[in-house]
């Protein structure tokens, strides 16, 4: 399968900004299930300079920096990518009754020597954004018997997060803080990654976030809306000798054909698709985004 | 023979009864041998005569404004113990090889962390130790300084044990700080003992600043063919080392920034000066690496600079310490450092450190629970709010509290055993008694190895038994003497300049500064003759409401109204003639002491001293030293003037108007015409102008009758310090055109409004203009404006009446033109020459806390 994936974001300023300078994480990365044919981000007005690099996580980071007056800026994302026929295997709702139970991984990670193993770990440790408590571990516990495999343990924690909480754009913000999202049980995508990642820290399995987007289709015999898809963010998580593995508590299923990865890290503040600083610009500013799904091949 | 255990102690016979290990002994009863020469000296100088050296050494400490900034209070001078520690030679080449092979082998580990992870991948650092810190910032993962060295300055805390060796107790190598204090220690104390210091035949420092110096201008040979330009970014004048960034700037020669004197553009980084925008090369940075650039690290961190990173990362500017080096600091390294020197070099280090235990490690966090009250808890990542416990000193909730911690974050945490320091004597109350001691040791990184400064800051604890030896919790330093068996040849660095063959370009000496600087410099001078002009006024106007003979409501009203619009604290006395105007003392002492009321005299005292904090590397010894004292000045007034409220409260102000005129009497007469003076200078004049225009306009355009107006007239002319030319001239005219041509017309009295008109127009002759096109620029043209219109007026013109209005309406229109012309020449100046852009807003809010 090949996409096309638009992704505008448009800020629309008070008053001229003079400078700006910002970091994106908009660009897809490759991964084993995807490949990138064509990426281009387009910046009006015309940027100073912009610079590509990849980063520590492997995620292709853009900077780019804006000095001259400007009172609005947008920034234009077009990707052509191709999803691997392989990741459909993962999708087929697998049995995931196999491999490591809980209380193998553990002892794992902490005895393998493998490198993959050795750079999990850092996927279990408090990040920025997300800590490790004793309300997330109780919350997952029931979910993670020492017996049980540990993937189908992660199924059955992304299914409860998919019918314990609600889905509620309204109900927070970037930053509301874990402890929030678990006691009013609503939230979006990126709470609900972050709670899923919370629970399994907590409980010692290493575990990441993944932002990118997820194909909406419409109902049936009706005309897609450009604009209406939306990016998207789910967790993966780490099975010592098995390797990482994806979830989208969201849709309470594993990321598959419909899943195109951007880029990952230990939380939203790793990979947040902009972050940036500017001068003047007056007080209020505002924001539109559209994104934008398609296929191009089948 | 002196011993240890004297019978007949006295002030000057040192005893180190009931101490461990001694520097002065050893763990022996007799002086060691380096030290009998100092403890013989003292003696010949005998209580009386330390007891002058000491303050001796702080009143330079004072004069050179060398302070440190400790916490909440205001900054405190620096404190220094007028008797040196002391290290023979032959025990500082160990010392010396082992700070350098330290230095070496945590430079590895920085290239090893942000590259390949050898340590990580082969097991020899557990991944949690270094994933876990705080200072391990991902965003530099791949940064690489030219040449063979990451780490450009490392600085090591070391004690002496029980048994006379040297224990590492931690590192420092972000930006680490006290080199200059170690400096700025052996200039006073090579004045203030010089005959034994210089028969001491002690190592000097300078060759260690030399080797800085060196090395970052190698450094910037690497991305600049011309003469670089390397700055040092200081966090700003808040900081409580500030006093050292001021002093290394001037001490190498590089220009002091903050990071909104910085700028990223075009891929580079850039100084806002003067001239427009210069590039810099190379920053040394006083500036913890998290904070130093908002876009990709602490987005909401203000002392640093947009961009940066970007341009560090593409090689175009050279960041020293670079940027993520702070993970060095991690105390936990130090149980590892054995292996890590194993895998590297091949050997254990030969500066051992002490015993440290990682709480990440499950053993380890069993100990450290069982023995907590023995150990010392630290960190593993330092935070101003977080500082050593000392398991000893905790009761039984606290250490409980401290282990819930712990346990909670075990990652977080690391605990050492308690080294009991070596003492040291010590000047205190009059006697030397011995002071637990711990010494900061530097490197810098040359071409091939490290330079060690021979030397280093030592710090003393206040009490017998101090724990935590910080300069934050109180400790004292000591200059530190390594003692060489001959004399070293003299080699200061304000000598001899390291700096390569000069090529063409190089032949020109950059002298530049951030408009920052400027425009503090300019406000400076606005602020002190705010500040002059308020006082004058009052002085005379105390004197008035005092004097014996009754004051005519008339008058009493315009001076009383005068005060309020001179020093803009409205309502004051010009609303009504309410009770304010019937008890004056209480609204004028208000106007003098209240520093939370705009315009008030402390308040404009407080602006200047906080300007000239901002520009304190520019200032001579003399200007601080007047500084120094307006600060004590401002400190006294509400005291003196309460007590002199009932007598002559005016003299209360005497000594702070003469502070001022100091002040600018060095102005004057002691600097150079550069830069500086001018934005001082143009400074000066703008606000002589306007406080002269505020002054006339308030005072003498209405209308009194003859004797109240005579009365106004002499008022004003008295605080205008121009009263007695008025009374010796030949009164040709009335008095009030003969007033009015001395504090308007004449070009012969300094304080006239056409003599700073002038001298402002000359000013702009010579400054560098940024003006467009062709033409006047816009602030000639008001001045020339201003110029012509005070010369084209007449005084008889001037003091004609208006009958409706009862005021001189001609008078009063020429000053309110004049206002405007200034107040928008100084609106200019800041639009021309000063940076317009401050503060900056993040696209995207970050409301969590980004460090971990």
């Amino acid at each position: 399968m090949i996409y096309r994936i638009r992704h505008i974001t448009h800020y629309e300023y008070e008053k001229p900004v003079t400078l700006c300078y910002n970091r994106a994480y908009l660009l897809p990365r490759d991964t084993e299930y995807q490949s990138c044919t064509d990426s281009r981000i387009q910046i009006y007005p015309a940027y100073t300079l912009g610079q590509q690099r990849t980063d520590y996580f492997g995620n292709k980071a853009y900077f780019f920096s804006l000095e001259q007056p400007h009172q609005e800026l947008k920034i234009d994302v077009t990707t052509d990518i191709r999803v691997h026929e392989s990741k459909y295997a993962r999708e087929c709702e697998l049995d995931l009754d196999f491999g490591n139970t809980c209380g193998q991984a553990l002892v794992a990670l902490q005895e393998s020597r493998e490198l993959p193993v050795l750079e999990a770990r850092e996927f279990v440790l408090n990040s920025p954004m997300i800590k490790t408590a004793s309300s997330l571990r109780e919350y997952a516990r029931s979910s993670f018997g020492s017996n049980r495999p540990l993937l189908s343990a992660v199924r059955e924690l992304t299914e409860r997060i998919y019918t314990d909480f609600t889905y509620d754009p309204e109900s927070t913000s970037i930053a509301t803080p874990l402890d929030e999202v678990l006691q009013n049980k609503r939230g979006v995508c990126q709470d609900f990654a972050h709670l899923a990642i919370g629970c399994l820290r907590s409980l010692g399995f290493p575990a990441r976030y993944v932002s990118g987007y997820l194909e909406t289709l419409p109902p049936p015999g009706q005309e897609k809306l450009v604009g209406s898809d939306a990016s998207h963010a789910w967790f993966a998580v780490f099975s010592p000798g098995e390797g990482w593995f994806e979830f989208d508590p969201t849709n309470n299923n594993m990321p598959a054909e419909h899943h195109i990865t951007t880029a990952w890290g230990r939380d939203y503040g790793d990979v947040s698709p902009l972050k940036g600083v500017f001068f003047d610009g007056g007080k209020s500013q505002k924001l539109t985004v559209s994104v934008d799904v398609s296929r191009l091949q089948n | 023979m002196e011993t240890r255990a004297a019978d007949n102690p006295d002030g000057l016979q040192y005893s180190a009864i009931g101490s461990g290990y001694d520097e002065v002994y050893g763990d022996q009863s007799q002086i060691q041998a380096h030290w009998q020469y100092l403890l013989d000296g003292l003696k010949t100088l005998g209580v009386q005569g330390i007891r002058e050296r000491q303050l001796k050494a702080e009143r330079i400490l004072r004069d050179d404004g060398a302070t440190y900034n400790s916490g909440s209070l205001s900054a405190t001078t620096w404190q220094l113990d007028p008797v040196p520690a002391l290290i023979s030679s032959e025990e500082w080449a160990g010392i010396e090889a082992g700070l350098q092979e330290r230095a070496e082998l945590l430079d590895l580990v920085l290239k090893d962390i942000y590259g390949n992870r050898d340590l990580i991948r082969l097991g020899i650092l557990p991944p949690e130790l270094l994933y876990s810190h705080g200072g391990f910032l991902r965003a530099c993962d791949g940064l690489a300084l030219p040449g063979e060295h990451q780490l450009v300055m490392h600085a090591t805390d070391m004690v002496r044990d029980h048994t006379g060796r040297m224990q590492v107790i931690g590192d420092r190598t972000q930006a680490p700080s006290g080199a200059g204090y170690a400096l700025e220690n052996r200039t006073v104390m090579s004045r203030v003992l010089p005959s034994l210091f210089r028969d001491s035949h002690v190592h000097r420092l300078s060759l260690f600043f030399q080797s800085l110096r060196l090395k970052l201008n190698s450094l910037a040979s690497s991305i600049t063919n011309e003469q670089p330009r390397i700055v040092i970014l200081t966090p700003g004048s808040y900081n409580e080392t500030y006093f050292e960034h001021t002093y290394l700037a001037n001490y190498l020669g590089f220009p002091l920034v903050q990071g909104s004197d910085l700028r990223v553009s075009k891929g580079y980084l850039w100084m806002k000066s003067l001239g427009g925008l210069e590039r810099v090369d190379v920053v040394l940075r006083r500036v913890d690496d998290f904070y130093c650039d908002p876009v990709e690290l602490k987005s909401d961190s203000r002392l640093g600079v947009s961009g940066l990173l970007e341009v560090v990362r593409a090689g175009r500017v050279i960041v020293a310490n670079p940027m993520g080096s702070g993970f060095l600091e991690n105390p936990a390294l130090l149980r590892y450092l054995p292996r890590i020197a194993s895998h590297f070099l091949g050997r254990e280090p030969q500066l051992s450190s002490v015993k440290t235990y990682w709480c990440g490690d499950p053993q380890d966090l069993t100990y450290v629970i069982e023995n907590i009250s023995r150990l010392v808890i630290k960190p593993c990542f330092r935070k101003p709010s977080e500082q050593s416990v000392f398991g000893s000193s905790l009761d039984e909730a606290q250490r409980q509290a401290l282990i819930g911690k712990i346990h909670k974050e075990p990652l977080q945490f690391v605990a050492q055993e308690y080294i009991s320091p070596s003492t040291t004597p010590s000047w205190k109350d009059n006697q030397l008694l011995p002071r637990p001691s711990v010494l900061r040791g530097y490197s810098v990184a040359t071409s091939s190895s490290y330079n060690v400064m021979p030397g280093g800051l030592t710090r003393v604890g206040n009490l017998a038994d101090s724990l935590n030896l910080s300069n934050l919790r109180g400790a004292i330093s000591k200059d530190t003497w390594i003692l060489a068996s001959e004399p070293e040849k003299q080699d200061s660095l304000l000598e001899k300049q390291p700096v390569p063959v000069p090529s063409k370009t190089q032949m020109q000496p950059r002298v530049s500064f951030p408009c920052r600087v400027v425009e503090n410099l300019y406000w400076m001078g606005r602020y002190a003759v705010r500040a002059e002009s308020a006082l004058r006024l009052l002085r005379t106007v105390f004197v008035q409401l005092n004097s014996t003979y009754h004051m005519p409501a008339e008058t009493r009203k315009v001076l009383l109204q005068a005060v309020t619009q001179l020093t803009t604290t409205y309502p004051g006395f010009v609303v009504s003639e309410g009770s304010a105007s019937l008890q004056p003392e209480a609204e004028l002492l208000s106007v003098v002491l209240d520093g939370k009321r705009t315009g008030s005299v402390t308040a404009n005292l407080n602006s200047l001293l906080e300007c000239s904090d901002q520009v304190r590397e520019m200032l001579s010894a003399d200007t601080q030293r007047v500084i120094n004292d307006l600060r004590d000045e401002l400190n006294g007034l509400a005291d003196s003037l309460k007590q002199g409220l009932t007598a002559a409260p005016e003299e209360a102000l005497d000594p702070l108007v003469t502070t001022l005129l100091a002040l600018s009497g060095l102005w004057q007469e002691s600097m150079v015409r550069g830069l500086g003076w001018r934005f001082i200078d143009m400074g000066l004049r703008v606000e002589k102008a306007l406080q002269a225009v505020s002054l006339i306009r308030s005072s003498l355009v209405t209308v009194l009758p003859e004797y109240q107006q005579l009365q106004v007239l002499e008022s004003i002319l008295l605080s205008s310090e121009v009263l007695i030319t008025f009374r010796r001239r030949d009164h040709s005219g009335s008095d009030m055109v003969q007033g009015l041509e001395l504090l308007l017309h004449d070009s012969s009295n300094p304080r006239s409004v056409f003599y700073q008109v002038d001298q402002l127009r000359r000013h702009f002759e010579v400054l560098p203009s940024a003006a467009q096109g062709s033409g006047l620029a816009e602030e000639d043209r008001y001045m020339l404006e201003a110029s012509s219109a005070i010369q084209l007026s007449t005084l008889d013109d001037l003091v004609k009446e208006d009958q409706k209005t009862r005021t001189r309406a001609n008078l009063d229109q020429l000053l309110a033109r004049l206002q405007y012309l200034l107040q928008e020449t100084s609106n200019q100046i800041s639009t021309k020459y000063f940076d317009q852009i401050k503060v900056h807003q993040q696209l995207v809010r970050t409301d969590w806390d980004e460090e971990l």
